[in-house]
C-alpha cells in the first residue's frame, strides 16, 4: 500500500476543523451584518490572542504526551511581576523582560519536577497552578496595578495603522508560524511526535527525551508569559486573579484542533483553526443574540464531537478494510 | 520491623503525618490553634471538598478523572434551593439532585467506557456543558437563605456533641464508600482496572460496565453533595462550585490516591481534603498574611506528590497520568 493512497483518502479531524471554521465564518456573515466588519474581526483576533499563543506551546506539550494546567497561572504571574516591578520603579520595558523571565522560570520548574523528579505532569501542574496563582496574590495582594504607561496600553488595544488588525496579531502570527514550521519541518518537531508515540523507544533510539520535555515546559512557560504581557496591555491592568480558568480553554482549543490527549497526534494548523473557530463562533453567537451560556454548551459539544468523530471514522475504516491485515496495525498521523 | 516497613508503605501515611505535624507545629507557635473552635472550623470547611474527593476516588483509582464535578455540585446546589422555593419537598429535590449527578456521570461513563474516549477530554466537555446549562437555567437568579430547605439550614448550623453534622455526613459516606471499596468485588475491580486495564479485561472483569458504574457513582455523590454545599453556604448562584474540580483532584493526590490509578483509598482522599483545609487555617494562626495561602497550598501539593513518589515502590513513569502503559 503506497503512502500516497493512504494519505489521499484520510479524513482527519484537523481538516474538519478548517471546514468548520469556514462554515462558522459564513454562518456568522449571513446571520449578522455586523459580523464581517473590520471592527468585529479586530475584536475576534484580540479576544483569542492570549489563548492562541499559549495553545501553540500546549500543542507541543500534549503531542509529546505531557500536559500543563498551570499556564493561566503563569500568565497571571508574569502579569503580576510586570505590575509589581513597574510599581517598584523598574522601567516598563525592563518590567516586561522580568515578566517573560518569570514565565520561563515557572515553566522550567514544571519541567524539572516532571523530568528530573519523574512526577506526573497532570498532578504537578495542578499543584503549580495553585502555587503560581498564590504567588500572584503574594506579589500584588488584592491591589491590582492599573497605572501603566499609556503608550504601551495603546499598543494592547489599538490596531496596526491603516489595518483592522490589532498589534497582538504580529506576535501571534510570528509565534504560530515558527511553531508550525518547527513542529512539522524539523528534526525537533519529529522528536516531539515520536516521544508522544513511545517515550521508551524514543529514549533507546537516542532522543534526549528528558531534555526535549524540559525544553517544552520552559517554552510553554515563556509563551504563557508572552500571553501575560498581551493580557496586561489589553486590560491595562495587572491583577492577581487575571485569566483564571484560561487553562481549560487552552486545552479545550488544542484538543478541539485534533491533538490527541494520549500524545503523538496533532497538527499546528488544526489547533490554530480551532482557536480561530472558537473565537468566531463566540462572536457570531453573540451577534445573533445568543447568550454567553450557549457558547459554553457549544464549546463542550464541539470538544466532544472532536473526540467522537475521529473514533467513528476510524471504526468505519476498520469495517471497510477488515480483510486486510494492515487494518490491525494502529496507524498514527504524524503530519 | 516488618510491621514498620509495612506501615511506611501505607499510602495515607504522608497525609496523616502532614496533618499531625502541621497541627502540632502550628499549635506550638500559637496555642490558640489547639482550641476546639479551630477544629470545628476545619471540620465545617472541609465537608464539601471531602465529599467530592471521596466521589473522585472512584474514578481516579481506575486511572480516570472527572473534571465535571464542580459544575455538577454547583448546579445541584442551585436546583435544590430553587426547586424547594417553588414548593417541592426535600425528598423530591434531593432525588432530582442525585438524578442530575447520575445522568452527567452516566454520560461521562458511557463516552469513556463504550466509545473509549479519554476521560480528561470528556469530563472537560461536560464541565462546560453543565456549566452552560446551569448559567442558562440560573440566569439572574440567586438562591438566598430563605429559599433553602429548613432541614438543610439546620444541618448546616448544628452539631452533634461538638461535631458538625456536615462532617458526620462526610464520615458516614467515607465509611460506606471505604468498606465498599475494600470489600465489594465490583469496587475491587476498579483497582484492577486502574493497575492494568488490558490485564483487567483479560481476567474477565467487565471493564466497560465497571467504568460506567464508577462514573455514575461519582456523578450521583457529587450531585447529592450539592445539598451539603447549600447547607454550608445557605446560598447558591451560577458562580457556585466554579473551579472546585482541581481542588478536589489536589485533595485526592495529597491523600495518596495516585493519579496513575490502582492505589489509594477514600480515607486518604478525606485526609487530603482535611489537610488542605487545615493549612488554610494554620496560615491564619501563624500570622502569615492570608495572601500566602494559595501559594503554600501549591507548594504542599508538590511536596505531597514528591513524597508519595519517594515512598511508593512503583516504577518511574512518564505520561501525564504517571502511568507506564
Amino acid at each position: 500500500m503506497s503512502k500516497f493512497s493512504v494519505r489521499k483518502y484520510r479524513f482527519t479531524w484537523d481538516k474538519g476543523v478548517v471546514v468548520f471554521l469556514v462554515a462558522a465564518v459564513l454562518i456568522g456573515s449571513f446571520g449578522s451584518e455586523y459580523f464581517a466588519t473590520a471592527s468585529n474581526l479586530s475584536f475576534v483576533i484580540q479576544s483569542i490572542a492570549e489563548i492562541a499563543i499559549i495553545a501553540t506551546a500546549m500543542t507541543y506539550l500534549i503531542i509529546s504526551g505531557e500536559i500543563d494546567l498551570s499556564v493561566a497561572s503563569i500568565m497571571a504571574l508574569s502579569s503580576a511581576s510586570i505590575g509589581y516591578s513597574f510599581q517598584a520603579g523598574v522601567p516598563f520595558e525592563a518590567a516586561i523582560l522580568i515578566g517573560l523571565l518569570v514565565g520561563l522560570l515557572a515553566g522550567l520548574l514544571n519541567g524539572v519536577l516532571v523530568t528530573v523528579f519523574g512526577l506526573p505532569s497532570l498532578a504537578v501542574t495542578i499543584a503549580t497552578l495553585a502555587l503560581f496563582r498564590g504567588l500572584c496574590w503574594v506579589l500584588l495582594e488584592n491591589k491590582p496595578v492599573n497605572q501603566l504607561p499609556t503608550d504601551w496600553v495603546a499598543l494592547g488595544n489599538d490596531n496596526i495603522p491603516n489595518t483592522f488588525l490589532p498589534w497582538a496579531t504580529i506576535p501571534l502570527v510570528l509565534i504560530a508560524g515558527i511553531s508550525w514550521f518547527v513542529l512539522h519541518n524539523t528534526k525537533l518537531g519529529r522528536w516531539v511526535f515520536v516521544i508522544g508515540v513511545n517515550p521508551v523507544a524514543s529514549k533507546f533510539s537516542g532522543i534526549p527525551v528528558k531534555g526535549v520535555k524540559l525544553g517544552l515546559f520552559a517554552f510553554t512557560g515563556l509563551m504563557s508569559a508572552v500571553a501575560g504581557v498581551i493580557y496586561t496591555l489589553r486590560f491595562a491592568s495587572a491583577s492577581p486573579d487575571g485569566g483564571a480558568g484560561y487553562e481549560l480553554s487552552v486545552i479545550a482549543a488544542v484538543l478541539f484542533g485534533g491533538v490527541a490527549i494520549a500524545g503523538g497526534v496533532g497538527t499546528m494548523w488544526g489547533v490554530m483553526a480551532a482557536v480561530l473557530s472558537l473565537g468566531v463562533i463566540r462572536s457570531a453567537l453573540q451577534l445573533v443574540g445568543f447568550s454567553a451560556n450557549a457558547l459554553l454548551v457549544v464549546s463542550g459539544g464541539l470538544l466532544l464531537i472532536s473526540v467522537i468523530l475521529p473514533r467513528v471514522t476510524e471504526f468505519m475504516r476498520s469495517q471497510s478494510s477488515k480483510a486486510s491485515i494492515q487494518s490491525n496495525k494502529k496507524e498514527k498521523v504524524y503530519k | 520491623m516488618k510491621l514498620l516497613k509495612k506501615a511506611l508503605r501505607v499510602r495515607e501515611l504522608p497525609g496523616i503525618l502532614g496533618l499531625l505535624l502541621i497541627y502540632v507545629g502550628t499549635g506550638v507557635v500559637n496555642p490558640r490553634f489547639f482550641s476546639p473552635s479551630i477544629l470545628n472550623d476545619i471540620l465545617y470547611g472541609v465537608a464539601i471538598v471531602a465529599i467530592l474527593a471521596i466521589a473522585q476516588t472512584f474514578v481516579i483509582v481506575m486511572r480516570h478523572i472527572d473534571l465535571s464535578v464542580g459544575s455538577v455540585i454547583g448546579f445541584t446546589s442551585f436546583l435544590i434551593g430553587d426547586l424547594s422555593s417553588q414548593g417541592f419537598s426535600l425528598l423530591a429535590v434531593l432525588t432530582v439532585a442525585v438524578l442530575v449527578g447520575a445522568t452527567v456521570g452516566a454520560i461521562n461513563g458511557f463516552l469513556v467506557a463504550y466509545l473509549g474516549l479519554p476521560s480528561l477530554v470528556v469530563t472537560l466537555a461536560t464541565l462546560y456543558i453543565v456549566r452552560g446549562i446551569f448559567n442558562e437555567v440560573g440566569a439572574g437568579k440567586t438562591v438566598v437563605e430563605s429559599m433553602v430547605p429548613k432541614e438543610l439550614n439546620w444541618l448546616g448550623l448544628n452539631q452533634f456533641f461538638g461535631v458538625p453534622y456536615l462532617f458526620i455526613i462526610v464520615v458516614a459516606l467515607m465509611l460506606i464508600a471505604g468498606v465498599t471499596m475494600h470489600k465489594s468485588r465490583a469496587a475491587r475491580d476498579l483497582y484492577a482496572i486502574g493497575s492494568n486495564p488490558s490485564a483487567a479485561q483479560l481476567v474477565g472483569i467487565p471493564v466497560k460496565r465497571r467504568i460506567l458504574l464508577a462514573f455514575v457513582a461519582t456523578g450521583a455523590v457529587s450531585g447529592l453533595a450539592g445539598a451539603v454545599m447549600l447547607a454550608r453556604f445557605s446560598s447558591a448562584s451560577t458562580q457556585s462550585g466554579l473551579g472546585l474540580e482541581l481542588l478536589v483532584v489536589a485533595a485526592c493526590v495529597v491523600g495518596g490516591v495516585s493519579i496513575a490509578g490502582g492505589s489509594g483509598s477514600v480515607f486518604g482522599a478525606v485526609i487530603g481534603a482535611v489537610l488542605l483545609q487545615e493549612i488554610l487555617l494554620a496560615i491564619g494562626a501563624l500570622g502569615i498574611p492570608q495572601f500566602w495561602q494559595l501559594a503554600v497550598n501549591g507548594a504542599l501539593i508538590i511536596a505531597a506528590i514528591g513524597l508519595d513518589r519517594y515512598l511508593s515502590t512503583r516504577v518511574k513513569t512518564s505520561n501525564i497520568m504517571g502511568a507506564t502503559s
